[in-house]
Order: structure tokens, then C-alpha cells, then sequence
């Protein structure tokens, strides 16, 4: 087993993204009626602010700091995000609340084209995310994370370099509770290998069992199974926003978060989306819900971002947002069978359901389709639409106009009637009363009409209901 | 390595070379012999626009391409309808022979999101035939046009206003259609290497392309002048 520790050691202030970067800003976590800073951005390190400072010293520090206060849900529902978005390079990952993430990576190696190719992976992931990254890789969970956490970048591949490099930690790292620290630098014990080199059963009888275990976990001589995270059987996910959305543009960075835990999510359970549910919370009012639908299951991160992205340029808000979540509504197994190689479909990368999809996203599902004959024969019940793969026998029919007009006209200009009157009538089993007498008429012009005359009426205008173009 | 390939190509008729679809068929054929003589390609330009300028509706203007789409859609290739002014009617498409469930027909509705719609879907390269009606277009709107069949190596065709051929256009091709005597008169006054020239449409040309019989005049039964709305028709 190979160990992959993925710590967010900026995770509190980074979730807030980059709106304010260049003001001194600070989480702050309340200890009772202590307060003190969880973390800050750049801007407050570089005038001094330190995570575990007490508030009151750091606005004497910065007077200027803007504080928000640490909301331990949400971090944990963005750790979540971040867990499912991990589910891309390993179908073992473990959240380890607050700040990391535990994936085993041995399997997957081959499939990224080694630990190098991997690591870039991950890293360009998360600076997209623009977040903070300190990686350890080990061959036990407790090592990776020790390191990862203590900000070194190790890689260490077997257990003889873990052994190694574990013995010269200092006992400061070791995440044992403050008591048992005390107790240790007390004792005079510097590193890990001086505590490894006491008998086991003095170990725990002064540090007490824990420390013994987290000894042995560490070099692997305990096993220390992780349990892999499971994907529910619906993906929603959702976070607040740190400052109110007034329009839909400044959805796209929170969005981006979100679908990179949905790919990671529909990578997982080997299944693509067919509908999705964006939600959108204001203060006040409804939520807005945007659906989008897709012809095809996609599991493409970038063709389902592109089309929401659209869609919500195109969404003018009442109020700003404040929330924003995302619901599959519906799952379906991905089309895995080759298209047609020697269909047109395949150039270009793109596939033409996606392209619909595109289209759609901007013109409305409405506007596309594909025309198919009905098997009724009154003009207006002739023709259907359908949309893809519905495959209509080619019926025959009569001379008929390649255009009908969606409503007919009263004809006000003098036509030549060139033929017999088609007779077209029924329909009285539903609202469609049709009783016409449709003929083929030609104009001065000489273009080609498609007109009928009402029988049984009184009315004998002539209604132009075609062009024969 | 080339003759290595040359060896290979020789050696293996069966083998499928993606550039013959395309690059040796530069051209659909138009269905109209003497329309395909006078167009340089041989046929409606693949990898171009051709704008129809039409003095008015109901004239063939349509029918005029049906030979055409009915031969791309009957290869399984898609076709597309974007913004047509009508409902293009299944009964009378399906009568020419072409395969309704390889149209894709999209209601686009201004001209901004038809010139959009018809960039994006030229552009991908999955359509072997575009067909699109546009009333304002600039210049260098049909320059994007033309560079995006180009592109997609699509076969575009632009239905325009008539007034629209006094304006400039980047295109491959440009034609005035009207009705002289009964018949249709396609005027090339643009064509990028070839020269302009008049072609003339017989009625009876069309009756294969539409896979009915035209009720053209000599056939007809009885023919009923009449004026409408105000007179009363003798029927």
C-alpha cells in the first residue's frame, strides 16, 4: 500500500476564494470566551498575524483585520467536496477532518502514468481551486499524514526509507495531546527514535497505550485500516458562498468546486448525468433552480461546466445569492459502444450530442428538433417533432408543401387554383374540426401555393396554409 | 516513412483512409446537371458558403437543395435547418426522399442567435449540410461564416434577403433566384474560381428532385383562374 496525504493547511481562509485578497484577512475560532486566529491570508502574515494568536494582539497588530468567524460545517462539507473531487485518482480515500484527505495510491500509479504524473495531476487540480497544498507520500496513512501535516515533503516508497526518515523526527510532531508532549520533552526524549529504542511495556505504561500505537502505526507494525469513502447514490452537494453573489458571474468559481466533486463523484460510480440541478439561495424568496439536461450521459467536468456556465449568463437574478448547490437528478450508465467511424460525428472531438447540448443550453431545448410525419392527415397533425433516433418510416404522401405556415393566413392576393380540391376532413374526436378543400394554386409570380377553403361555411376566402418553395 | 505507408495503402485496398470521404469529394452534387457544370466544384461547395438571394417565396427556392440533402442524409450524415421561416413540413420532406431523423431543425429566432447557432454548428464539423436563413447579416458577419465552414468543412448554404445583393459579401458563392417563364432562374453573379454565369431550371427538373409529380400546368386537370378574397371563385 501506498499512501497519498493531501493537506489543506490554508483551508479555513482559502475557502473564502480570492474575493479580497489583497486586504488582511483572518478566520477566527471562538474556545469558549477565547478567540483567537484559526488562519489568515498572505496579506496578514506579512504584517505579522499567526495562526493561534489571540484576536485582541492581532488587531492591535492590524486594526484593519477583517475577521469572519470559523463555520466548522462548512469546512467539513468542502472537505467533502475535495474528498469526492480525490475519488479521480483513487477509489480508497479516506477525509481526515479537518484538513486532509488519505488516498491510496499503488493501484492507480499505472493508470496516471507514474507517482510523478500523478502528483502534477493533484497539484494542477488544486491550484485551479486556488488552494494550498502540502503533499507526503508513505507506505502507512499515519506517516503520510504526519508529514503532510508537518509541511515536509516527503516521498517515501518503501519501509525502509519510512523507518529511516521516522527516526529523526522530533516528538513534537507526533499528534499526542498536549499532556503526553509535556510528559515526553520532560522525559529528555528528542526524537521518535529514541522512543522507539525504550521497551514497548515501559512506553505505555508512562505514556500510556496511544502513544505506543501511534508508534506502531507509523512504521506500519500495527495495521491501520482507513475506510474508504462511499459516494451516496445521489450527488448533491452545496456551499455558501463567503460574500453574496450579486450576479451570476461570480457563481463561476464556486461552480468550478462544485463539479470537480461531482467528476470525481460520477467517476467513482463509473456513471454519467443526464440531469442536473443547480440551486440557487437568496436571502429572501424562492430558491432559483436552473435544470439541465444532457442527450447523452456525460461524465466531461468541462462540457458540463461550459454548459451551466451558460445557462447562468443567461439568468437574470431578482436578489443575490447566497448559496449555491448542485443535485444530480438524474443518473444513467455512460454510452460506451463506438460511434460510427465512418460517420461525420466522429471529427472535430466534440460529439454532436454535445454540441446540441450547447445549443440548447443558449436557445432552449424547445428550439431543436428533428420534423417526423404523423400518422394523422389533417396538416397540422402531419407533422411532429422529434428529437434524435426516432426513426419515422418515410411515409408517402401526396403533393405536399416543403412549408407549412404555423398559423394560416387569409390569402389576399389573386391565385390560378391548379388543381381538383383535395378533400381533408375528420378529426371531430378531438378539438381539431378540419373540413377543408385544399388545392394548389399559383400566384402572378409564379410561385406555388398550398390553400384550402372552408367547407360548409359561408366563409369562402381562400387561407394560404403552404408555399411550395 | 512515406513510401513505408505508400506500401501499406497499395498492399491493403480494404484499408480506410480518413481523408477520402472528404478530400477527394469536394463537392456535393447539386441534382441539376447543368448547375453542376457551371459551379467549379462540381457541385455545392463543401468548406464554403453559398448565399441564396430569392426574389420570393414558394418559387423552388428550397427545392432547389432537396437533391442534395436527400443524398447527405441518405449517407447518414446530418443535415441542419436553422431558423427556416416556416415549419418545414415532414409530409413533403419525407416525399423528397430525405431522412427526417438526420435533420436537426433549430428555431433560433433573431439573426444573433441564428448567426451563433450557425458558427457553432458549422464550426464543429459534425453536419455535412447547414442551411440557414438570415435577415441582417454585416460583411464580416459572413466572413465568420465562411471561415467557420471552412473550418468544419461543411457544406453552408445562407438564405438572404433579395435587396441583400447590393451589399458586399466574403462568400464562396452568390446567387439571385427568380421565376422567369415558369422557370427557375439561378443568376451567379459570385463565384470564387469560377465565372459568374445564369443557369435556368425546368419545372420538370424538379419532379425527380421532389419525388412527386409537380402540378405542372400542361398536366393539370382543370385549371380555375380565380382572384380571392373579394370575387366569388367559380368551383
Amino acid at each position: 500500500m501506498l499512501w497519498l496525504a493531501l493537506h489543506f493547511p490554508q483551508l479555513p481562509i482559502d475557502r473564502q476564494g480570492q474575493g479580497g485578497a489583497d486586504e488582511p484577512r483572518a478566520v477566527v475560532l471562538h474556545e469558549g470566551s477565547r478567540r483567537r486566529i484559526l488562519a489568515c491570508n498572505a496579506v496578514a502574515a506579512a504584517h505579522g498575524i499567526r495562526p493561534g494568536q489571540a484576536l485582541k494582539n492581532a488587531y492591535d497588530m492590524v486594526p484593519a483585520l477583517i475577521t469572519s468567524d470559523h463555520d466548522e460545517q462548512q469546512q467539513l462539507a468542502h472537505l467533502e467536496q475535495l474528498t469526492l473531487w480525490a475519488l479521480h485518482y483513487s477509489s480508497l480515500v479516506s477525509p481526515e477532518p479537518p484538513d486532509t484527505i488519505l488516498l491510496e495510491i499503488q493501484a492507480s500509479l499505472t493508470l496516471f502514468g507514474g507517482l510523478e504524473a500523478l502528483l502534477e495531476r493533484v497539484h494542477d487540480d488544486v491550484r485551479q481551486q486556488q488552494l494550498a497544498l502540502s503533499t507526503a507520500i508513505a507506505p502507512t496513512p499515519a506517516a503520510a499524514m504526519l508529514f503532510a501535516r508537518a509541511g515536509v515533503h516527503r516521498q517515501l516508497l518503501d519501509r525502509q526509507s519510512l523507518a529511516e526518515t521516522l527516526a529523526s523526527v522530533p516528538v513534537g510532531w507526533l499528534p499526542l495531546n498536549d499532556f503526553t508532549l509535556k510528559g515526553l520533552r520532560q522525559s529528555g526524549l528528542q526524537t521518535v527514535a529514541e522512543l522507539t529504542a525504550l521497551p514497548a511495556a515501559a512506553l505505555t505504561r508512562r505514556f500510556g497505550s496511544p502513544c505506543t500505537d501511534l508508534l506502531y502505526k507509523l512504521d506500519g507494525r500495527l495495521p491501520d485500516p482507513r475506510t474508504a469513502y462511499q459516494p451516496a447514490e445521489v450527488f448533491f452537494s452545496a456551499l455558501d458562498l463567503p460574500l453574496e453573489a450579486p450576479d451570476t458571474q461570480a457563481l463561476s468559481f464556486p461552480l468550478n468546486r462544485l463539479m470537480n466533486a461531482l467528476g470525481g463523484y460520477l467517476r467513482s460510480r463509473d456513471l454519467g448525468v443526464r440531469h442536473l440541478q443547480l440551486q440557487l439561495d437568496h436571502h429572501r424568496g424562492p430558491t432559483t433552480r436552473v435544470d439541465l439536461k444532457f442527450l447523452d450521459a456525460t461524465a466531461n467536468t468541462r462540457h458540463l461546466f461550459r454548459i451551466a456556465s451558460e445557462r447562468l449568463s443567461n439568468l437574470v437574478l431578482d436578489s443575490p445569492v447566497i448559496r449555491l448547490g448542485l443535485e444530480s437528478t438524474e443518473l444513467a450508465d455512460l454510452q460506451r459502444e463506438g460511434r460510427d467511424l465512418f460517420m461525420k460525428s466522429q471529427a472535430g472531438g466534440s460529439t454532436i450530442e454535445q454540441l446540441m447540448d450547447r445549443l440548447s443550453a443558449r436557445l432552449g431545448r424547445e428550439a431543436l428538433y428533428t420534423p417526423a410525419t404523423g400518422e394523422d392527415h389533417r396538416p397540422e397533425k402531419a407533422w411532429l417533432t422529434a428529437l434524435l433516433d426516432r426513426q419515422t418510416p418515410p411515409g408517402h404522401w401526396p403533393a405536399r408543401p416543403l412549408w407549412l405556415l404555423r398559423e394560416p393566413i387569409p390569402l389576399n392576393q389573386s391565385v390560378t387554383l391548379q388543381t381538383l380540391p383535395e378533400r381533408i376532413e375528420n378529426g371531430w374526436w378531438d378539438d381539431t374540426d378540419v373540413r377543408r378543400d385544399y388545392f394548389i394554386a399559383t400566384t402572378a409570380d409564379g410561385a406555388y401555393y398550398w390553400v384550402y377553403r372552408q367547407r360548409r361555411t359561408s366563409d369562402e376566402r381562400l387561407w394560404l396554409h403552404g408555399l411550395f418553395s | 516513412m512515406d513510401s513505408a505507408l505508400d506500401a501499406l495503402l497499395k498492399s491493403q485496398p480494404t484499408l480506410w483512409r480518413g481523408s477520402d470521404r472528404y478530400n477527394d469529394d469536394e463537392s456535393v452534387p447539386t441534382g441539376f446537371d447543368a448547375l453542376d457544370k457551371a459551379l467549379p466544384a462540381q457541385g455545392w461547395c463543401i468548406g464554403g458558403v453559398t448565399e441564396l438571394l430569392s426574389r420570393h417565396q414558394g418559387i423552388g427556392e428550397l427545392s432547389l437543395l432537396l437533391p442534395a440533402l436527400r443524398r447527405i442524409t441518405g449517407e447518414g450524415q446530418w443535415a441542419a435547418f436553422i431558423n427556416p421561416p416556416y415549419i418545414p413540413y415532414a409530409p413533403a420532406l419525407g416525399n423528397a426522399c430525405v431522412r427526417l431523423d438526420r435533420l436537426l431543425i433549430i428555431d433560433s429566432g433573431d439573426d444573433a442567435n441564428t448567426l451563433w447557432a450557425t458558427e457553432q454548428v458549422l464550426r464543429s464539423g459534425l453536419f455535412a449540410g447547414v442551411v440557414a436563413w438570415v435577415n441582417r447579416s454585416s460583411a464580416q458577419q459572413q466572413r465568420r461564416l465562411q471561415l467557420a465552414a471552412e473550418t468544419g468543412r461543411t457544406w453552408a448554404t445562407v438564405y438572404r434577403p433579395w435587396h441583400a445583393d447590393k451589399e458586399h459579401s466574403p462568400v464562396a458563392a452568390r446567387l439571385r433566384l427568380s421565376l422567369v417563364e415558369a422557370r427557375l432562374q439561378l443568376d451567379i453573379f459570385k463565384l470564387r474560381g469560377g465565372n459568374p454565369c445564369t443557369v435556368c431550371i425546368e419545372p420538370s427538373e424538379f419532379d425527380a428532385s421532389q419525388g412527386v409529380e409537380w402540378p405542372i400546368p400542361a398536366k393539370l386537370p382543370r385549371p380555375h383562374p380565380v382572384s380571392s378574397p373579394a370575387s366569388k371563385p367559380a368551383v
